[in-house]
């Protein structure tokens, strides 16, 4: 359950700015989970 | 559509108008009826959020398109996320701060009075093409699922939003925004696990991922550095982000969404909360048009997907061009050829996988793919030539064609419930934006100053009668307007690089009000303007993906108003 939200603290992790970064992160996870999805699938001739 | 389909969608229509007026009743104050008192919780805005950006051709046209091109449609959304966080980390807190209605009352504050004109009437300009599409897209294709009159559709749908968002205002919008989307996402997960529930019991899901992959459908990353490909990471990073930031940061239908929240901390969760969800998501949504993909190869698809096209053909032949018809039969003939080769091609691939066939080579399903794509294409030529030379494109039936086709009876109802979802949520947010930037920057900053509250909420309450009617109108004779619809498309593109640019002179530089070396309100309009014109120009005079256009207005906008306001001072 998220902390009661005001404009100093983000819903989890301690700061604004960890939580950027963590969205970060987890953005580039996504792509290289989709780049090895793209290549596992992918079948050359 | 059977009668508990029917019963489906009208009493999720019932459900959605009542929930949005009980929900926006006593919104009789601006901030009120225009920013719901700054009450939401992040979940509501964020859902509301994501419910205005995902239209129903966003829906039906996704599908559509990991049908024809595959999945490399994901990296469009790559730089929502980092535009999230931007926007979180310095729009966010400086419109709260700035206690503004809208978007462009804060390029006042930092510019001067024709700055904020000139961004307001872009958006207008930009937002009621977008609004008539909006409404217009979704019911022609609606009107041939359905069996409607193109018109009757049109005049359903802005019915139904008009009716709850005129009396609601952003607090009926909003709150049925939470409801659209969870019927959208019900329908989304419907229509994957239908996909993969209905195809041949000898292919399980592995097996379709495979087949997927082998017709070359799950190409969902590419890292080519072409800038003329249109979809690749890099495109998708830097230029979906700076869309994303025009879109999120610059366009009243999504600003109002978060200036609605409770604090700068919900407002900033709303967008934290789309920045995780929104790429997974549509990722799920681009799989299920490659299984859809599948499916189709096990069962015999449609030449046209879009049934009236075939009606083109027989009126064609009575007025006497023959030509189109023989030409459309033999494409039919050829084309049911190649779909039995594809067939055979699938089930032959799938035996030497399963046999461990070390070298299982699916060159001869990619061949009997594109056999069948060839027939397509003649059997499109036809289509053509029988109408009026009209390009002839009907990706965003293809979806809808297997639902009505081949889902049980209720979930028809239900998917076309979230069809409708989807665009009641996106035209509703946008007729209270296009209605609230004319009140506020329009009226009440040029005609009618010092007003009582009860006189603008009636404004408003106006404004957005008048743009779904507008929205209707515009969608009533969209079918007379041919390659305008495609301009259209490109609307976004062609107008939200100058208006990011003209925010990030506000946000990132100071201003010429407080500084000596800041941003003037003549750069600022001047280097609108200049942007303005170098992306219609390399709209005209270049190839690159449109996914680059606002990273030139953004650009050009930031570096002629720098200039511009450094040499006005000297």
């Amino acid at each position: 359950m998220p902390r009661d939200l005001n404009d100093d603290r983000p819903p989890f992790l301690n700061t604004w700015g960890q939580l950027y970064a963590a969205i970060v992160v987890y953005l580039f996870v996504l792509i290289g989970l989709f780049y090895a999805f793209t290549r596992a699938y992918r079948i050359s001739p | 559509m059977r009668t508990l389909d029917w019963m489906v969608l009208i009493l999720s229509l019932v459900t959605i108008v009542g929930y949005g007026l009980y929900k926006g009743r006593g919104s009789s104050t601006i901030q009120s009826y225009l920013l719901a008192d700054k009450s939401l919780p992040w979940w509501a805005m964020g859902l509301s959020i994501m419910a205005t950006q995902a239209s129903a051709i966003t829906f039906i046209g996704t599908t559509g398109q990991a049908y024809v091109d595959g999945m490399r449609f994901v990296q469009f959304y790559f730089g929502l996320p980092l535009a999230m966080i931007i926007i979180s980390a310095t729009v966010v807190p400086f419109f709260h701060k700035a206690g503004v209605v809208t978007a462009y009352e804060f390029l006042e504050q930092r510019f001067d009075a024709k700055t904020r004109l000139a961004a307001s009437i872009i958006f207008l300009i930009q937002r009621g093409l977008g609004v008539g599409l909006a409404l217009y897209a979704p019911a022609v294709v609606l009107s041939v699922i359905l069996g409607w009159s193109e018109r009757v559709t049109v005049l359903i749908m802005a019915g139904v939003v008009v009716s709850y968002a005129v009396p609601g205002g952003i607090k009926a919008v909003t709150w049925t925004d939470v409801q659209q989307m969870m019927l959208i996402f019900l329908g989304i997960l419907g229509a994957f696990f239908a996909a993969v529930w209905l195809m041949p019991s000898d292919v399980s899901f592995g097996d379709a991922l495979f087949l997927a992959g082998a017709s070359g459908k799950l190409n969902a990353v590419d890292f080519s550095l072409d800038p003329n490909n249109r979809y690749t990471v890099w495109s998708g990073l830097i230029g979906g982000m700076f869309l994303a930031l025009s879109y999120f940061g610059c366009d009243q239908s999504q600003v109002q969404r978060y200036l609605t929240g409770k604090s700068v901390g919900h407002s900033r969760t709303s967008l934290i909360f789309n920045a995780i969800v929104k790429v997974p998501l549509q990722f799920f949504i681009l799989l299920t048009g490659a299984m859809v993909f599948v499916f189709y190869q096990f069962e015999r698809p449609p030449l046209l997907f879009n049934k009236t096209a075939e009606t083109r053909i027989e009126q064609a032949g009575r007025a006497g061009n023959a030509l189109a018809g023989v030409q459309y039969q033999a494409a039919l003939e050829q084309y049911n050829e190649a779909l039995e080769e594809r067939r055979d091609a699938a089930y032959r691939l799938l035996e030497a996988r399963r046999n461990g066939s070390p070298a299982a080579d699916p060159a001869e399903l990619r061949d009997a793919n594109r056999a069948v794509d060839a027939a397509r294409r003649e059997g499109i030529t036809a289509v053509e030539l029988a109408g009026d030379g009209r390009p002839y494109d009907d990706t965003n039936y293809i979806f809808m064609t297997f639902v009505t086709t081949y889902f049980p009876v209720g979930a028809v109802g239900l998917i076309i419930a979230a069809i409708f979802a989807a665009a009641m949520s996106t035209i509703s947010a946008e007729l209270n934006s296009l209605a609230t930037t004319s009140m506020i920057d329009i009226y009440r900053r040029h005609f009618h100053r010092g007003a009582t509250d009860r006189h603008y909420v009636f404004i408003a309450k106006s404004a957005t009668a008048f743009w779904g009617l507008y929205a209707a109108v515009f969608a009533f004779f969209g079918g007379r307007l041919g390659s305008l619809i495609e301009a259209v498309n490109l609307v976004g593109s062609l107008f939200y690089g100058s208006l990011l640019g003209v925010f990030v002179l506000a946000f990132g530089f100071p201003s010429a009000k407080r500084h000596k070396y800041g941003v003037s309100g003549t750069g600022a309009f001047t280097g609108l303007v200049v942007g303005e014109i170098a992306i219609l120009l390399t709209s005209w005079l270049t190839e690159i993906s449109f996914l680059w256009y606002n990273v030139v207005g953004c650009v050009v906008v930031v570096s002629t108003g720098l200039l511009v306001s450094r040499f006005s001072r000297s």
